[in-house]
């Protein structure tokens, strides 16, 4: 509607992702470098379902067995490509620890590779709300607003920040919980991602209906808080854990 | 949580340090772009310049028409970049030296002056702000005479001349947007072509320049975007890091290497030469703003840069890890830049068949450690010497070394997505960053001077136009149904 407003819809989106980048990440350059990788390959994802897409598009709206194809092959691809996000981080755990053993420093703290995931999954969410919201904000900086039928209680921009701000949400932890699933062999972990990840999706597809974003958009937020807490449990668990093991080491020694 | 001395915190500086003010001077151009063209202004393209010599855009001709004249107007483009870096090489190998870098601040104050000039008072149209003759004069010559002389000299803080670089960089990209599209984007395809061709082809003019100005031990004058890490701000392996992080993984290797001054060099100590290059010199935006008609002489000499081929110059600032028993010595991707006469007494010194030790960053250990080795394989009042000058010398030396060219045309670029739509802005930003990440760990690895603009603008060229022919159809159907994933 102007520019404040254009700002304010780019900040609902935007925000926490921007306090989480400049309280952890903007410190650390590796974070930095892991966050615009883990972007990049969101980007290239997504281009490559673009692509598997084009010819079926547009859709027609009124129905809705299409979509539900091409959520479950998006998020299916996604989640295909976490794993390989996993395989080179893998890797790249190695390298990293032969470098600090070259220089003389201690090797990569648990808390560092939760950051490490952390960033990838910043960049995962910080794509996904730069991408599906962010990109299509430029008219929100002119005079008018734009409406759409099937939630028209809210500007469409409006909606669709908070939508953003959801799933940058569950993308940002979803990607810390997978890779201590990963690390730890926890089966439950390991499928928590995929499944929240297919569940928010699914979730969105109730916005096809008339008036669904009412319904949709508060189960997405409770989505993505059993995400928020479910990480931050594991989180504190793993830490714990951590610190008493660090304890009895030092106690034995 | 003890993260004091994790090697989180300091791996991959370098890179930061190239890619915030590339990042800062594509986003800047992106908001001057569209608030520039926020209001239509229907006499953008009408201009002539060096760049749509042959064949002027208009939105009525057929897409043949429009293609083969954009190819027309990027071989003229390049014949007249070849032929004035021809003209630098040549200058430059009978010593006119003085006589570049003067013509290189005159150029500086042109664009600065002029272009940046204009540039201010769209702002102030567009924006309707209130200001007068007598303060925008004011303010003008105070930036553009602070500009010039930021760009070569030692005792302007460095943050003023990257801040002043990174002003140029805008200033010339804005100016290049007004060229047609399909004339845009042929360019940049034909530029990054030919500073690949340039760069690296046994006949190209910037090798030769690089060689010239290596084999002389000087600096070449040109306008080069310098990423100093900070000094003393954190102890331990800064600068290092990514040099002995790839020295790791390359095993074995010996990761020093000599590149250019072998003559004066005693066996592989070498001194890692990891250089940028990009742009070339010459290769200005003089194109773009050769106007015909008798305005403003403005060239957008802002692209003269050149990067220090140099290397042998003694190792200053060539970070190297020496931790007790890796044989090697990991070369950080820094090189320098030597400005003053003391190094030469150094590197006089070497000749004498010393390798230098080059010199890590500002830990306290690892320079008392080189000292010694310093002390040792030197004379003993030669070795103080050295210490003294290594030491002084360090802390100016050090950094990647990016030239104004590479800034200038990937701010293009992105200006160029900008006029689409954001999401190809988006798309061509993180193509560019992750070309930019590619090209600098390739420069850790082969330690000579290598071409940025090639990988980067191939990336951006792909995504812009994967971008807005498959992806924008796609997200924008989905979320405008809202439905995400």
């Amino acid at each position: 509607m102007t520019v404040a407003a254009g700002i304010g819809y780019a900040l609902v989106a935007l925000g926490p992702s921007l306090s989480l980048f400049l309280a952890l990440i903007s410190k650390k350059p590796f974070l930095i470098l892991t966050l615009l990788s883990s972007t990049l390959v969101w980007l290239m994802s997504l281009i490559v379902m673009s692509a598997l897409w084009r010819a079926f598009l547009p859709l027609k709206t009124t129905v809705w067995w299409p979509y539900t194809i091409l959520i479950l092959t998006s998020v299916g691809f996604q989640e295909a490509l976490r794993i390989l996000f996993w395989k080179v981080y893998k890797k790249l755990e190695d390298i990293l620890d032969a470098f600090a053993d070259r220089v003389s420093k201690p090797r990569l703290f648990m808390t560092d590779k939760m950051q490490i995931a952390l960033a990838g999954g910043l960049g995962h969410g910080v794509a996904h709300a730069v991408f599906f919201c962010l990109g299509l904000l430029t008219p929100a900086f002119g005079p008018a607003t734009y409406y759409v039928e099937k939630c028209s209680k809210m500007p469409f921009f409006l909606v669709s920040a908070i939508i953003a701000l959801a799933f940058a949400t569950i993308h940002t932890f979803s990607m810390v919980i997978a890779f201590s699933g990963y690390e730890e062999g926890n089966k439950v972990d390991q499928c928590f991602a995929p499944v929240v990840h297919f569940i928010a999706g699914m979730l969105t597809l109730i916005n096809l209906a008339f008036g669904g974003c009412t319904i949709s958009i508060p189960l997405l937020y409770c989505v993505a808080i059993v995400t928020l807490v479910h990480c931050g449990k594991m989180a504190w668990r793993r830490l714990i854990e951590n610190r008493s093991r660090e304890g009895n080491l030092s106690n034995s020694q | 949580m003890d993260t004091t001395g994790s090697i989180l915190e300091s791996i991959g500086v370098e890179i930061i340090g190239v890619m915030s003010p590339v990042s800062i001077c594509m986003f800047l151009v992106v908001l001057l772009i569209s608030f520039l063209s926020s209001t239509t202004s229907p006499t953008t393209s009408s201009i002539r310049t060096a760049a749509n010599l042959v064949y002027l855009e208009t939105p009525s001709d057929s897409t043949t028409q429009k293609l083969e004249g954009a190819l027309l107007n990027a071989a003229v483009f390049i014949l007249l970049i070849t032929l004035v870096t021809f003209l630098l090489v040549i200058l430059y190998y009978y010593r006119f030296t003085n006589f570049l870098k003067y013509y290189i601040r005159f150029s500086a104050l042109m664009v600065l002056g002029s272009m940046g000039g204009s540039i201010l008072l769209s702002i102030i149209q567009i924006g309707n702000i209130p200001i007068d003759c007598v303060t925008f004069t004011v303010i003008l010559l105070n930036f553009t005479v602070l500009g010039v002389l930021s760009v070569f000299s030692n005792g302007v803080p460095i943050l003023v001349n990257q801040m002043y670089m990174v002003a140029l960089g805008i200033i010339v990209a804005v100016w290049f947007t007004k060229l047609p599209e399909w004339t845009t984007w042929v360019l940049l395809v034909a530029l990054a072509l030919y500073d690949l061709v340039a760069v690296l082809a046994p006949g190209g003019p910037l090798k030769m320049l690089v060689e010239l100005a290596s084999s002389r031990d000087d600096e070449l004058p040109a306008l080069v975007y310098e990423a100093r890490p900070n000094v003393g701000s954190r102890a331990g392996s800064r600068g290092q890091s990514l040099g002995v992080l790839l020295a790791g993984v390359s095993e074995g290797e010996a990761v020093e290497l000599s590149v250019m001054s072998s003559s004066e060099n005693v066996g592989s100590d070498g001194r890692g030469v990891s250089e940028t290059r990009s742009g070339n010199v010459g290769r200005d935006g003089r194109g773009a703003n050769e106007t015909r008609s008798g305005n403003v002489g403005r060239d957008g000499r802002g692209l003269n840069e050149t990067r220090r081929g140099n290397v042998g110059r003694d190792g200053r600032g060539l970070n190297e890890t020496r931790s007790g028993n890796v044989g090697r010595d990991g070369r950080g991707m820094n090189e320098t830049r030597s400005e003053n006469e003391e190094i030469d007494g150094v590197r006089e010194v070497e000749i004498e068949g010393e390798t230098l030790p080059l010199m890590g960053g500002g830990d306290g250990r690892e320079r008392a450690m080189a000292n010694e080795e310093i002390r040792e394989s030197n004379e003993s009042d030669r070795g103080r010497v050295l210490e003294r000058i290594i030491e002084g010398a360090e802390e100016r030396e050090r950094g990647i070394r990016l030239g104004l060219g590479d800034f200038v045309f990937y701010s293009v670029l992105v200006g160029r997505a900008a006029m689409y739509d954001m999401m190809t802005v988006y798309a061509c930003y993180l193509a560019i960053i992750s070309g930019l990440a590619c090209t600098l760990i390739l420069l850790a690895v082969c330690r000579h001077a290598l071409p940025a603009l090639p990988i980067s603008i191939a990336l951006g060229v792909i995504f812009y136009f994967l971008t807005r022919l498959l992806m924008e159809p796609f997200v924008v159907g989905t979320s405008t149904n809202l439905l995400m994933f």
